[in-house]
């Protein structure tokens, strides 16, 4: 049913701006141009700017623990409104950027505050649809 | 009012229905919050456009003035003259971005202000007025290269949201309902040969025990 | 890559361009012209940005929208006000957000 091959198609193509390894923000602050290989093949470029505001986010010795991008978990179990961040140190640093508090490891957050996390982090966060 | 399917109501075909909802269901969950982000993402990059559209936009009437009167001083024929004798080589870099998935262009521009040396009309049409008029297009031309990278993005942006929704639309509205009509005729179907067995069952039964 | 630019206008609109640099232009006179002009500008391959004012733009219509619904990127096409600031009352953005929300949203200015 050609129906059933559009939604496979649609579901395959939600996360393939994503890339298949991720840099941590260590790695990034020393290449002279940090990107990561999109599964697309597109090449996704982290502003430095960015980059430097995370790091101050930081201390030192989590600077290799933070994998980017930062992905914003979108989970339909979760309804709508909200949106999962996972990981030690990427809820620490989302936590900081949001000004809230966040449990161990991981961090729900609301429309707004995605919006308010991709405004100031754009090219170091990226959507991934889950189910 | 949903059209069932055309399948035979076997146990079979209701598995097979059942996963394909399960599939569509996925889908549908799933798109909408992609449709999500991308409002999310659209609206961002319209908060941009609206402070460089305002910005362009004065500057560009600040041009407009700076040339009316250039053409006052100078004379109309003598600014028409020195816009053809301008270089006119200027380069925009265009590459391709994304946000989410969707392909945006990012355009670069190298210095678009330029001295009196560089612009080229001919040192006999040195003029303050000219001068002041060409910079000023120079710098609305910057904003306005600024603009357009934000305003065709926000086109793709949409254009994608406008693509995905329509696929929601088609699965709520007509593939969902199907199937679960579908689902429901099977059942029924199934169950009546089910009661059907059961009696003609109970029949046989009662023949057999009378022979008895 | 590397791309020229063009403009699209009256006589102020492009002159001014002209003397900021831009390498293409196009005065306005008759509707077919223009339309086979913008044509020449989409296929040429060397030009990355259109600048056009609102007002030939309307004046072009459904053509120039066709054209611009079908075009692959480059060029980038932008509607740029003329001397007199001319701008059309319908805006393409607010048309899409009113179909993207279903409702006419003000966008408020914030302060974060």
């Amino acid at each position: 049913m050609s129906a059933d091959r559009i939604i496979k198609l649609e579901l395959s193509r939600l996360n393939l701006h994503l890339p298949e390894r991720r840099l941590s923000l260590k790695e990034a602050l020393s290449s002279p141009r940090p990107q990561v290989a999109a599964r697309d093949g597109s090449m996704h470029v982290f502003k430095r700017e960015e980059l430097k505001f995370l790091a101050g986010l930081l201390p030192e010795a989590d600077r290799d623990k933070l994998q980017l991008p930062i992905l914003i978990a979108m989970e339909p179990k979760l309804g709508r409104v909200t949106a999962r961040i996972s990981g030690e140190v990427e809820v620490k640093v989302v936590s900081r950027v949001l000004e809230k508090e966040g449990a161990a490891g991981e961090l729900l957050i609301y429309r707004p505050e995605v919006a308010i996390l991709r405004r100031k982090l754009p090219t170091t966060t990226q959507y991934l649809f889950m189910w | 009012m949903a059209v069932a399917l055309a399948v035979a109501p076997t146990r079979m075909e209701l598995l097979k229905l059942k996963q394909r909802l399960g599939l569509a269901q996925k889908g549908y969950d799933l798109l909408k919050e992609k449709m999500d982000a991308l409002v999310i993402e659209f609206f961002e990059v319209l908060r941009r456009i609206q402070e460089a559209r305002a910005k362009a936009l004065e500057q560009l009437s600040v041009a407009h003035r700076a040339l009316s009167m250039c053409f006052a001083i100078v004379g109309t024929l003598e600014t028409k003259q020195a816009s053809r004798e301008a270089k006119r080589e200027l380069q925009v870099e265009i590459s391709t971005r994304h946000i989410m998935g969707v392909a945006v262009p990012a355009v670069e521009v190298g210095d678009v202000e330029r001295n009196v040396l560089i612009r080229g009309y001919g040192l006999h049409m040195t003029s303050s007025v000219l001068d002041e008029a060409s910079k000023e297009f120079e710098r609305a031309l910057k904003l306005l290269i600024e603009l357009a990278e934000l305003e065709e993005s926000a086109f793709a942006v949409a254009r994608e949201f406008e693509k995905t929704k329509r696929r929601v639309n088609a699965l709520d509205y007509i593939l969902i309902p199907r199937l679960k009509e579908t689902i429901k005729f099977i059942m029924m179907r199934l169950d009546e040969m089910e009661r059907e067995n059961f009696s003609r069952l109970k029949r046989i039964k009662a023949i057999l025990e009378e022979h008895d | 890559m590397s791309y020229k630019i063009a403009v699209v206008g009256d006589q102020d609109t492009v002159t001014g361009f002209a003397l900021a640099g831009a390498t293409y232009s196009h005065i306005h006179t008759a509707r077919e012209e223009t339309l086979a002009k913008l044509n020449e500008f989409f296929a040429s391959g060397e030009i990355g940005l259109v600048l056009i004012t609102h007002r030939i733009a309307e004046e072009l219509g459904f053509d120039f929208r066709q054209m611009l619904r079908t075009k692959r990127l480059p060029p980038l096409v932008l509607r740029i006000p003329d001397k007199t600031g001319y701008m059309p009352k319908v805006d393409e953005l607010r048309e899409i957000i009113k179909r993207t929300v279903g409702a006419e949203i003000m966008i408020k200015k914030e302060g974060g």
